[in-house]
């Protein structure tokens, strides 16, 4: 198991070289003189000679290639140039945000295409069946946008004074107040990594509500992200619910199911004991690998949603070209994902003994 | 009467030999495939939307480039089927245009997208030495999250090629460019996994017996024999195309403002969605049925293909 992991471990690090790389290149992409795309047109000779010795542009490219390793490996990831602040502070407000959008995606395309799953292959063929697959077929096939510019029109235009009326944008209504969970628990004063963690988790509203017991928070939280998490998890589920079907109705037809079903187990016990354990397997690869499909779709959402997460930011820096907010975004969202396939393999090897010793 | 009884049996046989239609690949699969009938449907659907959109601005000649600002925003009505827009322009006119060019996208992309997948899907599957390297490259490919690296790329890419290609055609150009480029990497896998198993089978092993040049079996005896999944991975790979095409027109990356797609369609058109909501609604649904019917058909032509996955 150990040399297993060893080997995926190692087997990343080029990917992971690879990234940095190519974020690395992103900024001499960039079309003309790097220091007057950063500064403007007017900078003068001398404040571009300053600005090549600063970011040490004057030196040969493997050697900027060092340094840029060496800035990220201490956690700086260059400035903001529209917002004039750092970008690792800026990942630290709005990560939370599209890491709570895009876990509770996940989390509900799981449960729920887990459930249809294995609702539709239990009965198959069944209009239960039918309903699913074409439900999987429509929840892949209309576009992300679509489906949030549509369920925005629904909930918050058509249903506006019912009580199914939804907020089309923004993370609060005006008016709920939000403190850091540090200062809820008395702790104002608290510094270092812990602290960070902490205000890194009062990012995440719902999380924010629920561990200072701020209920009106964590309900009108709750009550904004419906919508965003419905559009982004419709895609997961159903890929999730599809992969469930087909894998669970292969299990179900080998011979040690019939064999259970022999002995006499009941039907509950032999659905959920016996076929499940095996027809789980490849939804964990399916649910590992929805995660760039959120975060791509995270963008969207954002942007339709209006809320201030990482999709949110990379997109506005693209329209106004803050390249700096671009390459480490990029450089976190491909990290974080890399990262992310590591543990679902590794998981996957757990689970299931056939791939680490294959 | 016993001789010329004896001549006449063979002769019989022959001739419901011949009446018997000789089954082809191709034969066999389109029997397979019109039991599909999600598939039928999606095929039908398809060719209604190319029809439409090739034959539409002769059956229904109106510019969609005309402006009438006394007809602003008008829901459907006889003049105009899909309502009109914020300047009056008719949003059926513009829909046909629009589809014109995301499904030409949709073809162009797949054709660069087949063209990347199938050689490193056929490289990897065939030559051993350069699996562990390509398969590793596809995947680190389909790891990375598209999106935010296909807006990165829009924007590093947008304006040389505006510059040098005009305005439509260096849109078109990069637009196709880097969607096919992003969306190779399935068919890649899949090409490669047939590789593997062609390979090993007789015929491979009597061409390399017989001193062909690997080069020439990899072109003339393996690639033909992966036709169907190429197909197969054509059909699908047309429909992300299209999704990814109007995914960036409607993030504003895509095509200039004035050239209709059905994302950019949507693009112009979210903040109106309250007051004139067919100005999204229309451009939405054919997004959302053109991807279907493709996804539709491409299953279909799956099972077809297929023989292994036929239940």
């Amino acid at each position: 198991m150990i040399r297993y992991i060893a080997r995926r471990v190692a087997l990343a690090i080029p990917v992971l070289l690879g990234i940095l790389f190519i974020t690395f290149i992103l900024n001499r992409l960039i079309p003309g003189d790097p220091c007057r795309a950063m500064l403007g047109e007017k900078a003068t000779d001398e404040v571009c000679d300053a600005f090549f010795k600063r970011y040490g542009l004057d030196q040969p490219p493997v050697i900027q290639f060092g340094y840029y390793l060496g800035r990220v490996v201490t956690g700086d990831l260059g400035d903001s140039m529209r917002f004039g602040r750092p970008v690792t502070q800026m990942l630290m407000e709005r990560l939370p945000v599209t890491i709570e959008l895009a876990l509770l995606s996940l989390l509900v395309a799981t449960i729920f295409g887990v459930i249809l799953g294995v609702i539709a292959a239990y009965w198959q063929n069944s209009p239960v069946d039918v309903f699913t697959m074409i439900f999987a077929n429509l929840g892949v096939s209309i576009p992300v946008f679509v489906l949030g510019l549509l369920s925005a029109y629904l909930f918050a235009v058509v249903l506006k004074d019912t009580p199914f009326a939804l907020p089309p944008s923004g993370r609060l209504t005006a008016g709920v107040r939000v403190q850091p969970i540090a200062v809820a628990w008395g702790m104002p004063d608290l510094g270092g990594p812990a602290r960070g963690l902490l205000d890194f988790l009062s990012q995440m509203y719902v999380i924010n509500g629920l561990l200072t017991w701020n209920w009106r928070l964590f309900a009108d939280a709750a009550r904004h992200l419906i919508l965003p998490v419905l559009v982004l998890s419709t895609i997961p589920m159903s890929v999730i619910a599809r992969m469930t079907r087909s894998s669970l109705l292969e299990v179900m037809s080998l011979d040690y199911m019939r064999t259970a079903r022999a002995k006499g187990l009941n039907e509950s016990n032999v659905v959920f004991r016996h076929a499940m354990r095996n027809a789980l397997l490849p939804v964990v690869t399916v649910v590992g690998l929805s995660l760039g499909g959120l975060l791509s779709g995270a963008v969207l959402t954002e942007t339709i949603f209006g809320l201030t997460g990482v999709g949110r930011t990379m997109f506005d820096a693209i329209s106004s070209r803050d390249y700096g907010v671009i390459q480490g975004f990029t450089l976190v969202i491909a990290f974080t994902y890399v990262v992310v396939n590591l543990l679902v393999d590794i998981s996957y090897a757990i689970l299931d003994p056939r791939i680490r010793l294959g | 009467m016993s001789i010329s009884a004896g001549t006449a049996t063979p002769k019989l046989e022959i001739g419901s030999a011949t009446k018997r239609k000789h089954r082809t690949l191709w034969g066999d699969a389109w029997v397979q495939f019109r039991r599909n009938r999600l598939a039928v449907l999606g095929l039908t659907l398809i060719v209604l939307i190319v029809v439409g959109v090739l034959a539409g601005p002769f059956l229904y000649p109106v510019d969609p480039k005309q402006i009438n600002i006394l007809e602003a925003s008008a829901p459907p009505s006889m003049a105009h089927p899909f309502g009109t827009d914020d300047l009056g322009r008719d949003m059926l006119a513009r829909c046909i245009y629009g589809g014109r060019i995301s499904l030409s996208v949709g073809m162009a992309a797949m054709l660069i997208a087949m063209l990347v997948g199938s050689t490193v899907g056929l490289l990897a599957g065939y030559v051993s030495k350069l699996d562990n390297v390509l398969m590793r490259f596809t995947d680190m490919m389909l790891t990375l999250p598209q999106i935010p690296l296909l807006l990165v790329a829009m924007s590093l890419f947008r304006d040389p090629l505006r510059m040098r290609f005009g305005l439509e055609a260096g849109a078109f150009l990069m637009v196709v460019t880097i969607i096919g480029i992003f969306g190779w990497m399935p068919t890649a896998r899949m090409v490669r996994g047939s590789v593997l198993s062609l390979k090993r089978k007789e015929f491979v092993e009597a061409a390399v017996n017989v001193g062909v040049h690997s080069s020439s079996i990899m072109w003339r005896h393996i690639l033909p024999n992966t036709m169907a999944i190429i197909i197969v991975a054509a059909t699908l790979s047309v429909a992300s195309a299209i999704l990814t095409e109007s995914t960036l027109s409607f993030l504003g990356l895509g095509f200039p403002p004035d050239v209709p797609t059905w994302g950019s369609l949507l693009y112009e058109n979210r903040n109106y969605m309250v007051k004139a909501p067919w100005m999204v609604m229309f451009p939405g649904i054919l997004i959302s049925v053109t991807i279907l019917a493709i996804n539709f058909m491409g299953d279909g032509l799956r099972d077809a293909l297929d023989p292994r996955q036929r239940q």
